[in-house]
């Protein structure tokens, strides 16, 4: 095989340490659960058959499956099981059968109803996976706590984990992707494609505040920077010398678009919850295991 | 107890261990596919969507965002047709469509930002606003003793300003103080079936 290949496997079975996967699975359900908080207050017009749906198109590309609206009764069932499997999944409850049912009831609400998905809800039943397909739950788990402290042994801090290395990747295949989308799109022809977004009914006041002091060529250049960040994600996230950068822009770059674009919120952190689990560097996951031993019992040493 | 090993010392595979390793590549290959099918939807290849089953190709439809820059600040509204009056007055869809009611994640701005050309779903979009109306269960901006025949729906594409013009923040404005060509009408409700609804003909409706 290439040596490139073979470095490639062994990058994927590198171990890893497990407070990355568990940074996704206590703050992604969050994320992707107050997301869906203003779906689930109204379960019956969302999914249930009290509120508009559209008829079966039957194959139009706009509905890639058709799915009837659900009775009240069922459509409140679906999302009491998403609330609950979502919250068991970040305390670390059942943490892979949680995440399995988590996944499952976001992959039908996203085939249900058309009008109400978006990113996060096509993005997250992947994400939710890697969850359930990952040692996700040894650590700051309410299940392994009360183990732990039955049994005294400490959990391993390092494992081989390809869930982490999924989840890696595909901030950089996302990121890169959408900075591909870009170029495609208006991105390097118009030079107030940003401005352009800030007046729609996103608008937050932090975005009308920005749009109204900040001069022209500021939205052109943060244009420029967010589509250099993009475009060449894999590179800056890939070098060890550009990578805590490119994590400390992507993290200011999400904290913006969340404050500026309200509902974009629940994207925004979740794509900062993958890009932190991903790429903070190996000294900040030092000082969460600090932390993290302190909330983990420890009556007896154990194996490490 | 250590991994079981052959008399020359190889680790000798058991069934479940053969099944876990197999596991692991199926996964390995599935997730590979879902990236690739990520990177190829964003940039904008067609092979995602020619070779994935609907279903599929629709979630790895995740990265494409905001390409485009945007040519106007678009609203959706609708009006409806007092039967008694035979005159249009704006609807307030909000009532009838309770999810993020002030912004454009509402149902009734989706349905029209995905479907406004497809028409039995603005048929069935006109059947579910005008028994809303009737049931007089919500306060929608048309007094609720005044049943409709049927409906107007229409976008508003607000002008965007240029860097430096006085700016207002976003608001809900009533559909009256936007002018005539910022509106644009999709669909009406066919005069046969207003005649239908009010019980009389109706002129002029268009």
């Amino acid at each position: 095989m290439h040596r490139p290949v073979h470095r490639f496997l062994a990058w994927l079975d590198e171990p890893t340490p497990v407070l990355r996967i568990e940074i996704v699975r206590i703050c992604a359900p969050l994320a992707i659960l107050g997301f869906m908080s203003g779906r689930i207050a109204h379960a019956d017009e969302w999914i249930g058959d009290t509120g508009f749906h559209v008829p079966d198109l039957g194959g139009d590309w706009r509905q890639p499956l058709f799915i009837p609206a659900l009775p009240e009764w069922a459509a409140w069932a679906v999302a009491a099981t998403m609330v609950l499997s979502g919250l068991a999944c970040c305390l670390g409850v059942r943490t892979r059968a949680s995440a399995l049912v988590f996944a499952a009831t976001l992959v039908f609400v996203a085939l249900s109803d058309r009008l109400e998905t978006y990113t996060v809800t096509k993005l997250s039943p992947a994400v939710m996976l890697a969850v359930a397909f990952s040692p996700a739950g040894a650590r700051l788990g309410l299940e392994a706590y009360l183990k732990r402290k039955k049994s005294g042994k400490r959990p391993k801090k390092s494992r081989t984990c390809g869930s982490v290395r999924f989840l890696q990747l595909l901030v950089a295949v996302m990121y890169s992707a959408s900075g591909i989308a870009k170029v495609r799109g208006d991105w390097l022809k118009v030079p107030l494609v940003l401005w352009s977004h800030v007046h729609d009914s996103y608008q937050t006041p932090i975005a009308f505040a920005l749009a109204s002091v900040l001069p022209a060529w500021t939205w052109t250049l943060l244009q420029g920077m967010v589509l250099t960040f993009e475009l060449f994600a894999p590179l800056w996230l890939g070098l060890s010398g550009t990578r805590t950068w490119a994590l400390c822009f992507g993290l200011s770059m999400h904290t913006m678009i969340g404050l500026m674009f309200g509902p974009v919120r629940w994207l925004a952190l979740l794509m900062m919850t993958l890009l932190a689990a991903g790429y903070l560097p190996e000294r900040a996951i030092g000082w969460l295991d600090v932390l993290a031993e302190r909330l983990e019992p420890a009556r007896a040493q154990g194996p490490r | 107890m250590g991994v079981p090993r052959s008399p020359i010392g190889t680790p000798i595979r058991t069934r479940p261990a053969t099944w876990s390793a197999r596991g692991r590549v199926a996964l390995r290959v599935l997730a590979g596919a879902y990236l690739l099918g990520v990177w190829l939807d964003g940039s904008g290849s067609g092979i995602p969507a020619s070779i994935l089953p609907r279903a599929a190709n629709y979630f790895v439809q995740v990265s494409a965002l905001f390409p485009w820059a945007a040519t106007a600040s678009i609203d959706y509204r609708a009006e409806g047709f007092i039967c008694s009056e035979g005159a249009w007055m704006e609807l307030d869809t909000r009532p009838y469509f309770p999810i993020d009611t002030e912004d454009k994640e509402n149902r009734f701005n989706r349905v029209m930002h995905f479907f406004r050309e497809n028409r039995p779903t603005m048929t069935a979009l006109d059947s579910y606003l005008v028994n809303q109306h009737n049931s007089a269960m919500r306060e929608d901006g048309i007094p609720s003793d005044r049943a409709i025949g049927g409906v107007r729906l229409l976008s508003l594409r607000i002008p965007i300003p240029a860097p430096g013009d006085r700016l207002q923040r976003m608001s809900r404005q009533p559909l009256s103080s936007y002018p005539e060509e910022q509106r644009k009408a999709f669909y009406h409700t066919p005069r046969s079936r207003l005649a239908e609804r009010c019980g009389r003909h109706v002129e002029g409706t268009d």
